[in-house]
């Protein structure tokens, strides 16, 4: 138990299993748990990204081992498990949504198709590929009419025109070959997936697919016979969604989106019924009972009804990485889980924080519901591929602690200031006393030192020492790097320009250097045209030629061409050779 | 007739009021007359040796070998204030890096500069290589080879005809049985002629011939199995020793080795377990408060220099650590009565005059401020000194609201050591209130380079391209100032504010 005590969050959880080498890389929208084979016990299902290129998988968990795996053949977007029929035995289905299509197995193995409908096609596009399978111009023309069709056109270009415009000159008569013959089609992406249950609440009732699309459609399906009951569009592009009700009586989706606005769609009306407009963009988007509670990427949690007024917000600890439910019917509990950067998942119901649970790593996705034959079963996975499962004790209870604020911690630590020494009020005694012998003291050593470094400056600035030139002309600073153990050591100048927005022309750089002891590669270099602002590193090679173990100073001048004294000179201290002491 | 003294007797007497130069030539004319002198060469080999002797505990500087290729280490993410490692790891109430400047291995700075102040371990590979502002040299490749080495031939330009011992024809295992030779060979080769290796096998067989009983020859084992790098046959050899013999040198050498093993606090016991047997030793109680002052405790560093100030009144290290200490705690007055104490001793240096200089200003003991500092300028050695003194000018400078006596003052900074980083800092803020926004930013960026490891000019970037709009640099200097000092108020509140700044619509 010693474990569970240490996690922080009050020996609630137990911890199932751990695996962080389970090789998961999902979100928490292609999470899944469902009973797939119809014995009660409830399996894991899981949309896995794989590399974000490679190894997509549809990975089926049961206890504490990988059931299935079968592969997917694009990257998931999300994942449901759902009933599609009123078959006996009760088995749901499991719909994977990944491009424009959405794969539905059953049992596990393949079961249908649902490819989206396409899109309308820009019939400017479609006469010019009829032209050029007819062979009446070739690629050169055809890209400029299809840039030309993008610049204009209202109806966007189809994916393939697209392509043909990003390739390279020697690419395109491939391409036009290659694809030529076959119609133009122009398709959405999914984006977000949800279901909705038909006609009744029941648990295991048959629902609809709730689809949202990159063309700010929302589509819902019918489950046996694959056909759109309706479509609903959205001024943006949907990435979140939460729907609930029943299709046949009254639903709600609410569908987060893009623009950051958070839009509202009932039954009645195509067009959504309300707007919420978040100060940043939702992460994470969970409904409890009537009300929704929306994670922002600027580290804060916010409560709207369903209607869309805002009821509160706190400011969480870390950016919020992702969000779930966590509902127990059984004993009338709903929170929200929000899994946060600092790895940790916090369990909230309303604006109050109920517990905390350390994760060993940053978490990518959450899951909570009935894993196995346990009701209470959180199942998080980690940016590392980590798989977590943990099952909420049953004598488990979370009070809300309202966190009132109260006086800040930090008032009551005391500053460590250290106490004025007997020492300090004897010199302020004197002070006191000798005040104006001390005063003109000081004035008089002030002046000394002052006519002291203006003598220094102006000798400095005589000889060009400084590293910044002090003419208005080419203000210049350089600074000098040397790396290397030697005998060889890079020498890097780093010039820059400092004026406001004139470039400086004709510099050069020599060096002055004890022969005997140096050698240099290129003991004269010139200096591009120095734009302002930026570092120009200037390189060279110095190699000792003493071994000796002694060391000198390299003397760097910048030169305007055409005039005799420096702009800037630095000196290097050469560090000693070490190189030739090691045989 | 002039009576001639015995000439070996003159050889030693030279030896012993150190004229050694003298004393290796009478001992050279003595061996020519008669090769087979034991005493006139064993007394040269002592001359010789002496010549070029270093302390061998005190000299110790990690080279880039040891430091980016080390084994010997155990872990390598190890807890807080268990190793050397992590400077940032124990605060024991020590001030921040906003009062206190931190080197570049994020240590504070301390009040004394000994071989491995200096160092610290550089985090990458390019920090490590480049040259250290603090130092006028490079870090030696390895321990072995470069520093020992560039102090021990000095020999080999002294002795045009070559070497007075030819180490390639000497029979070891001859010498080893003569106690009276061995040590002073031993010494020979191990110092003088800086051949590890001989020396390594002159000891293997002498302690042999000792039947393992002498103490001596253990260290000496164990003085040469650390020059190889192979510290746990080391630390052996020197705990074997101990148990034959109690002795100083041996704890602190055996302490050296723990140290270079990252094991600090075995270190500590084993200065604890000395100063029972040698109470108030204050090699001891130095070597404790140096590694309370690497880990970043500096209060109890402190306590351990006063004890050592108990014992000894003229520690110079203790008396500086403490002053520079109490100035950065904010009582440059008491710091001041130190740096007195170390001038009525005899110190006499730019250093230490420019630490007055400082401490008068901030104790408002105005009349002497300047003048300090005048002394400093005159006693400068070389031009990073200059540059230092004319940078605490500057600070002083900027105290009295002579902005352009400050400029000046940093300025020459510059000239003097082109790789000052604070300078540069402050010369960028002095830019950046005239008005020359461009100018600031170059020289912020440059004080940035030059020192990662300072938080200021990160920070003061970060507000300039905050206050510019150009958010994202801003946020990035942002990060760098945090890392380089996560502490720091301003900072977090920065960060906090940009970050409020992205996550809007």
């Amino acid at each position: 138990m010693s474990s569970a005590e240490s996690s922080g969050d009050g020996g609630k959880w137990l911890d199932a299993h751990y695996d962080p080498v389970a090789g998961i890389y999902s979100f928490s929208s292609c999470l899944d748990l469902a009973d797939l084979s119809g014995d009660g016990e409830n399996r894991l299902v899981v949309g896995d990204l794989g590399s974000g290129s490679s190894g997509m998988k549809l990975k089926v968990y049961r206890g504490t081992a990988l059931m299935s795996e079968s592969t997917l053949l694009d990257l998931p977007a999300g994942l449901v498990a759902f009933f599609m029929d009123l078959h006996e035995p009760r088995i749901p289905a499991v719909a994977v949504a990944s491009g424009p299509c959405i794969y539905v197995y059953k049992n596990l193995r393949p079961y249908f198709k649902f490819t989206l409908p396409g899109l309308e096609i820009n019939t400017l596009e479609q006469d010019v590929w009829q032209q050029v399978r007819e062979g009446q111009i070739d690629p050169l023309t055809l890209k400029e009419m299809l840039e030309s069709i993008r610049k204009k056109a209202d109806v966007p270009l189809s994916v393939r025109s697209l392509n043909f415009l990003s390739l390279e000159l020697h690419e395109m008569d491939e391409f036009v070959e290659l694809h030529k013959h076959q119609p133009i089609k122009r398709q959405t992406v999914i984006t977000c997936i949800g279901t909705l249950k038909k006609n009744m609440a029941d648990e295991d009732g048959v629902s609809c697919l709730v689809i949202g699309t990159e063309s700010g459609e929302v589509f819902i399906l019918d489950p046996e016979a694959f056909i759109i009951l309706s479509k609903m569009s959205l001024p943006a592009v949907p990435t979140i969604m939460d729907v609930t009700g029943q299709f046949d009586v009254e639903f709600r989706i609410t569908a987060v989106c893009r623009n950051g606005n958070i839009y509202i769609l009932r039954r009645e009306s195509d067009k959504p019924k309300y707007c919420i407009e978040l100060s940043s963009h939702a992460v994470g988007l969970v409904r409890v009972g009537k009300n929704v509670v929306v994670g922002c990427t600027d580290e804060t949690l916010q409560g709207f009804t369903q209607k869309g007024k805002k009821l509160w917000k706190t400011v969480l600890a870390a950016p919020i990485t992702t969000m779930a439910s966590m509902d127990l019917p059984t004993r009338g509990f709903q929170a929200v889980l929000v899994g946060l950067s600092n790895c940790e998942v916090q369990l909230y119901r309303d604006k109050n924080l109920l517990s905390t649970i350390k994760t060993p790593d940053m978490v990518t996705s959450i899951c909570f519901g009935r894993y196995g034959r346990e009701d209470g079963t959180l199942i998080v996975t980690t940016k590392g591929g980590g798989l977590m499962v943990k099952i909420l004790k049953r004598t488990a209870t979370f009070d809300d602690r309202d966190s009132a604020p109260g006086p800040p911690l930090a008032q009551s630590v005391r500053l460590n200031v250290p106490k004025k020494t007997k020492l300090y009020v004897d010199q302020t005694l004197r002070e006191r006393e000798s005040g104006l012998a001390m005063h003109r003291a000081f004035q008089m050593d002030l002046s000394r030192l002052r006519l002291a470094a203006a003598k220094a400056y102006v000798k400095a600035l005589e000889s060009s020492l400084t590293p910044m030139s002090a003419s208005l002309a080419e203000p210049l600073k350089m600074n000098a790097v040397v790396q290397g153990l030697g005998p060889s050591f890079k020498l890097t100048l780093n010039v820059q320009n400092t004026a406001a927005c004139r470039p400086i022309m004709n510099l050069a750089i020599s060096f002055l250097y004890d022969e005997s002891l140096y050698r240099m590669r290129n003991p004269y270099m010139r200096i591009p045209l120095l734009v302002p602002g930026l570092i120009y590193p200037v390189e060279t090679f110095v190699e000792c030629t003493s071994d000796k173990g002694i060391s000198d100073i390299i003397k760097v001048f910048v030169l305007h061409e055409g005039r005799s004294s420096p702009l800037l000179t630095a000196h290097i201290n050469m560090p000693v050779s070490e190189g030739l002491t090691l045989n | 007739m002039e009576v001639t003294m015995d000439p070996l007797f003159l050889a030693w007497s030279y030896f012993r009021r150190r004229k050694l130069q003298q004393c290796s030539d009478i001992c050279t004319k003595i061996l020519q007359d008669n090769p087979y002198d034991q005493a006139a060469w064993s007394l040269k080999t002592r001359a010789l040796t002496e010549m070029v002797y270093i302390d061998e505990i005190e000299v110790d500087q990690e080279g880039i070998a040891e430091m980016m290729l080390d084994e010997s280490s155990i872990a390598q993410v190890a807890r807080p204030g268990t190793s050397l490692r992590l400077p940032g790891t124990c605060h024991g109430g020590g001030p921040t890096p906003a009062v206190r400047p931190m080197t570049q291995s994020g240590r504070p700075i301390t009040g004394f500069v000994r071989p491995s102040t200096q160092s610290g371990r550089p985090g990458t590979m390019e920090q490590a290589i480049k040259t250290p502002r603090t130092a006028s040299t490079a870090r030696p490749v390895t321990a072995s080879s470069g520093r020992f080495i560039r102090l021990g031939t000095a020999s080999m330009l002294t002795n045009p005809e070559g070497p007075f011992i030819n180490l390639s024809r000497l029979n070891l295992a001859k010498y080893s049985q003569k106690p009276n030779l061995s040590r002073t060979l031993f010494e020979y080769i191990f110092h003088h002629e800086n051949d590890v290796k001989n020396a390594l096998d002159l000891a293997a067989q002498a302690t042999e011939h000792a039947q393992f009983k002498d103490w001596w020859w253990k260290v000496q084992l164990g003085k040469c199995y650390y020059r190889l790098g192979l510290y746990r046959e080391a630390e052996k050899q020197f705990r074997s020793a101990l148990n034959h013999q109690e002795m100083v040198d041996t704890y602190l050498y055996l302490a050296k080795v723990y140290q270079r093993m990252d094991q600090p606090i075995t270190a500590l016991s084993l200065f604890k377990q000395g100063l029972d047997h040698f109470p108030g030793e204050v090699t001891l109680l130095t070597g404790i408060a140096r590694i309370h002052e690497e880990m970043n405790n500096i209060s109890s560093a402190t306590e351990y220099y006063k004890d050592v100030l108990k014992q000894d009144n003229t520690h110079v290290e203790a008396i500086a650590c403490i002053g520079s200490n109490h100035f950065y705690t904010d009582q440059p007055e008491i710091a001041l009565r130190f740096y007195r104490r170390l001038l009525q001793m005899g110190v006499y240096n730019c250093q230490l005059y420019n630490n007055l200089g400082l401490c008068c200003f901030y104790a408002q003991q105005y009349d002497m401020t300047l003048s300090s500092f005048e002394r400093a300028l005159a006693l400068v050695a070389n031009d990073e000194e200059q540059a230092d003194v004319w940078y605490n000018i500057g600070h002083v400078a900027v105290g009295i609201g002579d902005l352009t006596l400050a400029y000046q003052c940093f300025k020459l900074t510059l000239a003097f050591n082109n790789d000052h980083a604070e300078a540069y800092n402050n010369l960028a803020v002095l830019e950046l209130r005239k008005g020359h926004i461009e100018q600031s930013k170059a020289f912020l960026q440059t004080a940035a380079s030059l020192a990662p490891h300072m938080y200021e000019p990160h920070f003061n970037l970060s507000i300039l391209s905050e206050k510019l709009g150009d958010l994202q640099s801003s946020y990035s200097a942002a990060q760098k100032s945090e890392d380089a000092f996560p502490e720091h108020v301003d900072t977090q509140q920065l960060l906090k504010q940009l970050r409020q700044h992205f996550a809007v619509l």
